[in-house]
């Protein structure tokens, strides 16, 4: 039990088990990380070095303790991401002794499909999903696990732990399994995947308590400095290197910011922070005012945007 | 159990302190003094369940809570505030709620969805089920995942026969504690008659129940009377607001009960340490270091010798948490086993009485392929025998030999080999499955163990028995009779039997020498 951590909950909740919510959700995620290690041939961890990778890479290392993971982690390199986000990865894959994949769609990369230049849907339908499903097929991996969430957004409130994928990688909303209490159906049809979502009843809000409980590594960008930014269509972005380049109007400032969420970095928006520890920036984000997708540019793009590149095939 | 009469009455609630909602509290950009109270570990979940339909204002109801008494984001608020007006110039609560798109643009909810709010005191996450009669399946796939329901019916309305459907679904998957919220009391002229009424014929009804606990309370969604709020408008309602009865339930997970069930979902294994665990999540009751467990099915004990996480080593083990136990002799447990103690084991059973929910839009076929997955294990069914269909407006059965979507049956289960199983009643995770269609995959039913026996369901002499001798020769020559192959061992064995099964023929695989049935 976890209560040595928790005294304050020991003492309020005068009942005869007292289990923060915390621990609750930790021995979900560990229970469908076995189940789906145990149903299903052979398993991946996509791990995309953020935040909820970060806790999802956790959750599995307790769930196979003293064991080393019994699946690789896989990276979908867009060639986009911040510097510290590949030095942060390289830095986990040798501390956690990981089986680490990095895949870029090299095609796409060759033609020369950036962020900066093409529409975000297009962009990431070819450096993110064509390269997932292409690393999928590559390695014959029949479950991948991803931290997604079901508080992320509207269509992913009726996601499953086990969410399959018909051949080609798509998802069809109707053709989803219903779960019912803990029981966990991995029984895969004549071409079938599955993404499994041990993460699917965290909030924003759990990922962050649980990295500052368990004192978890994440990555510098997470917390406030003086970084190179521009401003361009309302949104602070970060100038991680000279491929973004400054339009006429435009000045590149330093100015002191962080971000709640990382992704390819011009899509990814930073907000103005002083938070710099890991405490204030719990702190912060417990309080802040806004859900963190406003933070990133692709799920503004159309109404229902995320429906639609899930069933193209988007993580 | 069921209802406790007085559970009806408002004097239920003894505490009338004004609960602290997160909204409330200062806007937090200052630096932190102390963390553990700017990020607490809330001390508890519960998952509720929302029922009713549109009509009814299901989501407005659940988008008033959220509104009124948690920390919803900006955002969320601007959306509702640009939103279209309803009801005399009330955000329409109910966008806070919704979905996928093809539902939006339908107007109705066909899906569940997991919502997930923290008051000052706990996580609260609300699953919406839709009402509809041809969503039963959905409802109860979603009412299997909660602590608690929340009924929602019209006042002018009362309780109709879509509320004891509800009702009835609620107590087959095994919710045990049930809200009536009785709303748009504003349409009745808040009228205590009108809501003593329908609180007698909820007491009534819940009566024909397992319930534990079952609560009326009188409500208005879109003014927020009663739901977050005391309301004015019902000075003679002196019972909990629908936020605080929520606030004061037992949490998620605190309330362990019956016998100690531990279903081994994988071995763990650690060369450098000689360590083998087995993996798993106390289904049910609890366990120290140092006690004697039994896996029923191979009727071998050992001792506990170590509970370990990667946390350190636990003294002891209770319902809910994901550990992984050393025991002091090897006795070749693997995934599928249930282990308990030597006085309460689980049966090790060959054939079954169940209720099942059909979730499958392909109706039953009584020469499919069909798998049962229980806790950690998959056995193949040899036999899936119809016997009636449960009205759920009467709870009077109709045999019948058919069963397609949306129905409820009353079903037999002979099992290919005998699985460690419990009756849904005694330990609800063991005692529960899913009917899994062999070809496709699919999860076809999901349903409740009323009663597992260790006896074959008849003696049939045209059922063809698959020996070890006969697997071993060729088809799985290449495992050899070990341990760790075990769990390919049975499943090949159970593939074979599929087939066999599909050709027409009954099978029953013979199991492990150890194994006695």
């Amino acid at each position: 039990m976890r209560a040595a951590q928790s005294p304050e909950i020991e003492r309020d909740a005068g009942m005869t088990q007292p289990i923060s919510h915390l621990d609750l959700l930790e021995a979900e995620s560990i229970h469908i990380f076995r189940e789906a290690a145990a149903q299903f041939r052979k398993p991946v961890l996509l791990y995309s070095i953020g935040k909820d990778s970060t806790v999802l890479l956790h959750l599995a290392r307790k769930a196979f303790w003293p064991g080393k993971l019994p699946f690789p982690t896989l990276h979908i390199d867009t060639g986009w991401k911040f510097r510290d986000m590949i030095a942060f990865r390289d830095k986990t894959a040798r501390d956690f002794d990981l089986d680490l994949i990095v895949h870029t769609n090299e095609d796409g990369a060759a033609k020369g499909i950036n962020p900066i230049d093409y529409a975000p849907s297009v962009y990431t339908d070819v450096m993110k999903t064509v390269p997932l499903k292409q690393a999928l097929d590559k390695y014959g991996f029949d479950a991948a696990f991803g931290g997604a969430r079901r508080d992320e957004e509207a269509s992913r409130a009726k996601e499953r732990v086990f969410s399959f994928r018909a051949e080609g990688h798509r998802w069809d909303p109707r053709r989803q399994r219903p779960e019912m209490w803990r029981l966990l159906n991995g029984r895969l049809g004549a071409g079938e995947t599955v993404r499994v979502f041990p993460l699917s009843n965290w909030t924003e809000r759990d990922v962050w308590r649980y990295i500052l409980r368990e004192k978890l590594d994440v990555v510098p960008l997470y917390f406030a400095k003086e970084r190179p930014t521009i401003i361009r269509n309302g949104q602070l972005l970060m100038r991680d290197d000279d491929r973004l380049a400054v339009k006429p109007g435009e000045a590149i400032v330093n100015r002191r910011v962080r971000f709640r969420t990382l992704g390819c970095y011009p899509l990814t928006a930073a907000v103005e922070s002083d938070a710099d520890t890991i405490e204030s920036v719990v702190a912060e984000t417990l309080g802040a005012r806004t859900s963190e997708r406003q933070g990133r540019l692709i799920d503004h793009d159309q109404a229902g945007a995320m429906e639609k590149k899930k069933q193209e095939g988007y993580f | 159990m069921s209802a406790h009469p007085n559970a009806l009455q408002d004097a239920k609630v003894k505490k009338s302190k004004t609960l602290k909602v997160v909204s409330d509290q200062a806007a937090p950009s200052s630096p932190p003094a102390d963390l553990s109270r700017i990020a607490p570990e809330l001390s508890g979940m519960l998952r509720i369940l929302t029922c009713g339909s549109v009509d009814d204002g299901k989501s407005t109801l659940i988008g008033r809570l959220l509104w009124d008494a948690t920390d919803l984001y900006d955002d969320q608020r601007e959306t509702l505030a640009r939103g279209k007006k309803v009801d005399g110039g009330n955000p329409d609560f109910s966008l806070l709620m919704d979905g996928l798109v093809a539902e939006r643009e339908q107007g109705i909810t066909i899906d569940i969805a997991w919502r997930y709010f923290d008051t000052a005191h706990r996580r609260f996450v609300v699953i919406d089920s839709p009402g509809h009669e041809q969503y039963t399946r959905n409802m109860a796939s979603g009412a299997s995942h909660a602590d608690v329901a929340i009924l929602l019916i019209d006042a002018r309305h009362g309780i109709k026969k879509q509320t004891r459907r509800h009702a009835a679904i609620l107590d087959l998957v095994g919710v045990k504690r049930v809200i009536l919220a009785v709303n748009k009391m504003d349409l009745v002229g808040w009228s205590e008659d009108s809501f003593r009424k329908i609180e007698a014929d909820f007491q009534t009804l819940s009566w024909r129940f397992g319930f534990w606990e079952a609560i009326a309370i009188p409500a208005a969604a879109v003014s927020g009377d009663n739901v977050a709020r005391a309301s004015e408008n019902m000075p003679w309602y002196k019972g909990p607001t629908l936020l605080q009865h929520l606030e004061e339930l037992p949490s998620r997970g605190t309330e362990p009960k019956g016998p100690f069930r531990f279903p081994v979902q994988t071995v763990l294994r650690d060369s450098r340490n000689d360590f083998r665990g087995l993996a798993g999540t106390v289904s049910a009751g609890s366990v120290r270091v140092g006690e004697t467990v039994v896996d029923a099915l191979s009727k071998r004990s050992a001792k506990i010798l170590r509970i370990a996480t990667m946390d350190g080593d636990f003294e002891q083990a209770s319902q809910g948490q994901a550990v992984a136990i050393q025991l002091d002799t090897d006795i070749d447990v693997a995934r599928g086993a249930v282990l308990s103690k030597a006085d309460a084991r689980p049966v090790v059973a060959r054939s079954l009485e169940t209720r099942m929910v059909w979730l499958s839009e392909t109706p039953y076929d009584p020469r499919g392929s069909y798998l049962l997955r229980t806790a950690t294990d998959l056995t193949p069914v040899s036999n899936l025998k119809i016997r009636a269909l449960l009205d759920l407006e009467t709870l009077a059965t109709t045999p019948s030999a058919e069963c397609g979507a949306n129905d409820i049956a009353i079903a037999d289960i002979a099992l290919g080999r005998p699985a460690a199983i419990d009756t849904f009643g005694e330990a609800p995770e063991t005692g529960s499955f899913m009917l899994v269609d062999a070809i496709t995959g699919a999860s076809i039913a999901g349903g409740v163990v009323t009663e597992a026996k260790a006896q074959a369901a008849e003696a049939d002499e045209n059922t063809f028995v698959l020996t070890r001798a006969m697997l071993e020769r060729g088809l799985n020559a290449d495992l050899g009779d070990r341990p760790e192959t075990e769990a390919e061992f049975r499943r090949r064995a159970n593939e074979v039997a599929l087939i066999l099964r599909a050709a027409g023929i009954n099978v029953e695989i013979e199991s492990a020498p150890d194994y006695s049935i």
